[in-house]
């Protein structure tokens, strides 16, 4: 898995795919879809659907995407947004609140079309969720490889992206601590109060005393392996406690990783150090995971596919222009924002399978998600390319 | 008294007029000392404030002080006024066109102060004039002199007008060496190059990152008329803020200079701590916000 999915991003990377969409296709071309299609023992033989092999792949994705979440938290850095101010709190709200509104809606009315078979307001909240989330790493590499990463609008697009990555995971760690609990006012109440005082406390008590300790851990354990294991050790602690209060353990690792990556102490090698690791070992495992899951092809439905695909880009599209709009920008600036903020990538992938494993979702949902995301992160470029003056 | 409208569009030097904001504490003599070091060096008038009812004990102590110190009578003024003090030492600025305010500041406050804010650090963060903060006023002045100024040459249309302003404070205090610092954010591009780039590659991205930002505050520099003055152009990597004040407390520079903040800034910006915040949180020297008044 490992191999393969290194050789499929080097060739994606020659021609400036996004390293997540090699690993996937990876993924699909080892799962059920083509090598379980013609080759079916041989796919059984590598990847069996049951035994130790199984449940040992099983555990390796779960901690994966704990992981993969905590370098997600590690890359927001809440002040950016902040310091964007007023324009990135239109267009982050907006680029959130539409696309959210419209999902909602769309899943809500339309419950049969859309496979919402269970809880149909939980179900809307997350497909309302799975519209307004963006992908912060594929945003970052587009901008920089435009030149536009230290411009105002790719300021404005990072900072929105980040905003919304961190509303998406925290109304989606609500939706999770929510299911199987009903959803009346009482038990909301009671997981937003989780929620936030986790997410309080780790951001101010939590992030003092993670100053205070990293320079100590820097200076006195071994390097790099004290921070290593230190900050993946506080990674899993938070998303053990937040497994055990009733929220998603992601949450947990989430907070962890915007908590620690907030700090300045942190050694600048030592965060590339761990988000090299989690990114080369543990993200292609958990992305060739998840062609291994299911077939494509039979869970492919177009017209599903087409919808979640054309909601998607029309919410977030207007949803964040219009919010760039208000905030002063020009049309064609607007637009670039909207497009920019359009890509999905790997969060949504990752938001997808755990709604997937969660039985929220079925196969032909996920599907949908996938596809929607790899076509929004390959066309988000072109189209920002459109709208905005490359600079050299 | 004189009209608020001429506060607009005052150019933030020559200092005229020079507030300092007095408590009758331990620190008050040293305070004083460091007033008439600044008002001398500026040949300015100095106001005195202090946010409390007009005590005639502490009037007098305090005219005892002034005469010890040989603040010149004619030149100084002290204002009592009662009211929430931060909002009264602003307002007190604002109407007697206050140059530069200076305040005596501890260097770190306790978890509580750090969040809610004590006076020194609300007023540095809302003045509409220059605020110099004092984080260990001495009654030996001139032993204690500045020599080596910092400034955060960060990339903001404002910074020409700090470097000016520095470059007037330097040579009016007979100070040798202005160093202009550059800080560049790494993890804002670390995070894009690391996924996807070779190392010869992504040494390249980093060296085109700083070389830009180099060009960029070397433009601003060359055009400066320094005379005696040496100005360094340095480039450090790490936060923006924090990267500035941790160069300046090793580097053992006596006196950091920044802009005043753009916007507002709110309880949020001491949660997720970015630019001034960093540097407001443990202040590494004696800091002077310049308000550029643009």
């Amino acid at each position: 898995m490992l191999v393969l999915s290194r050789l499929a991003a080097e060739l994606g990377r020659k021609v400036k795919l996004p390293v997540v969409m090699g690993e996937i296709i990876i993924g699909i071309v080892l799962g059920p879809t083509i090598l379980g299609h013609y080759f079916p023992t041989i796919q059984n033989s590598l990847f069996p659907v049951f035994g130790n092999v199984s449940i040992a792949l099983d555990a390796i994705t779960r901690l994966s995407v704990v992981m993969l979440l905590f370098v997600a938290g590690l890359e927001v850095q809440m002040q950016l947004v902040i310091k964007q101010g007023k324009a990135a709190v239109f267009t982050s709200l907006l680029g959130m609140i539409i696309p959210f509104a419209i999902g909602f809606a769309a899943a809500w009315y339309y419950p049969e079309f859309f496979k919402n078979e269970q809880d149909k307001f939980l179900y809307s909240l997350f497909f309302g969720t799975a519209m307004s989330i963006s992908a912060l790493p594929v945003i970052a590499r587009i901008l920089m490889d435009m030149n536009l990463f230290r411009t105002k609008i790719g300021m404005i697009i990072i900072a929105s992206a980040m905003f919304d990555d961190l509303m998406g995971w925290l109304i989606f760690s609500l939706i999770m601590g929510l299911m199987g609990k009903g959803n009346d006012a009482h038990s909301v109440l009671l997981m937003m109060s989780y929620i936030l005082g986790f997410g309080l406390f780790m951001l101010t008590i939590g992030k003092k005393i993670i100053d205070m300790s990293l320079p100590w851990i820097q200076k006195k354990f071994a390097w790099p392996g004290g921070v290593l294991s230190l900050s993946l050790g506080l990674c899993f602690i938070c998303a053990a406690f937040t497994e055990s209060i009733g929220l998603h353990a992601v949450l947990g690792a989430f907070i962890a990783g915007i908590a620690i990556g907030d700090s300045v102490k942190l050694n600048e090698k030592a965060r590339e150090i761990i988000h090299q690791f989690v990114t080369n070992v543990f993200a292609p495992l958990f992305f060739v995971s998840i062609g291994l899951k299911l077939n494509f092809v039979t869970h492919f439905e177009f017209a599903l596919v087409a919808a979640v695909l054309i909601i998607a880009i029309l919410g977030k599209v207007f949803g964040a222009s219009f919010g760039a709009k208000l905030a002063g920008f020009s049309t064609r600036d607007s637009l670039a924002i909207g497009f920019g903020l359009n890509a999905r990538g790997a969060m949504e992938i990752i938001l997808g399978t755990l709604a997937l494993n969660a039985g929220l979702i079925n196969e032909k949902m996920f599907v949908a998600l996938v596809v929607m995301a790899i076509v929004t992160s390959l066309f988000s470029a072109p189209f920002i390319r459109f709208f905005v003056k490359q600079t050299d | 008294m004189m009209e608020v409208s001429k506060l607009k569009k005052r150019p933030a030097y020559p200092f005229e007029t020079i507030a300092v904001a007095i408590a009758f504490s331990p620190r008050l003599e040293a305070l004083l000392h460091e007033a008439k070091y600044y008002t001398e060096s500026f040949k300015a008038n100095l106001v005195l404030l202090h946010v409390g009812e007009k005590d005639p004990k502490k009037e007098e102590a305090l005219d005892v002080l002034i005469t010890n110190i040989g603040l010149p009578k004619s030149k100084t003024r002290t204002i009592w006024m009662d009211g929430e003090p931060t909002e009264t030492i602003l307002n007190l600025c604002k109407l007697n066109i206050v140059d530069l305010l200076i305040l005596g500041a501890l260097e770190k406050e306790n978890l509580y102060k750090f969040y809610m804010g004590s006076i020194a650090r609300k007023v540095s963060r809302r003045a509409k004039c220059t605020v110099l903060l004092i984080t260990n006023p001495s009654v030996s002045v001139k032993q204690n002199k500045i020599k080596k100024i910092v400034l955060n040459g960060v990339d903001n249309p404002k910074t020409v007008h700090t470097i000016n302003t520095s470059v007037y404070f330097a040579k009016a205090l007979k100070i040798k060496e202005l160093t202009v610092v550059q800080e560049i954010d790494m993890p804002a591009i670390a995070l894009t190059i690391a996924e996807n780039s070779t190392a010869p590659e992504a040494s390249k991205i980093k060296k085109e990152m700083k070389d830009e930002e180099f060009a960029k505050i070397n433009s601003i520099v060359e055009k400066i008329e320094s005379n005696d003055l040496v100005i360094n152009v340095k480039n450090v990597t790490g936060k923006p803020g924090y990267a500035i004040s941790n160069y300046a407390k090793t580097k053992h520079y006596e006196l950091l200079v920044i802009n005043s903040p753009d916007t507002h800034l709110s309880i949020f910006d001491r949660i997720f701590t970015h630019d001034i915040e960093h540097i407001l949180a443990d202040l590494p020297c004696n800091l002077l916000i310049v308000h550029s008044r643009v």
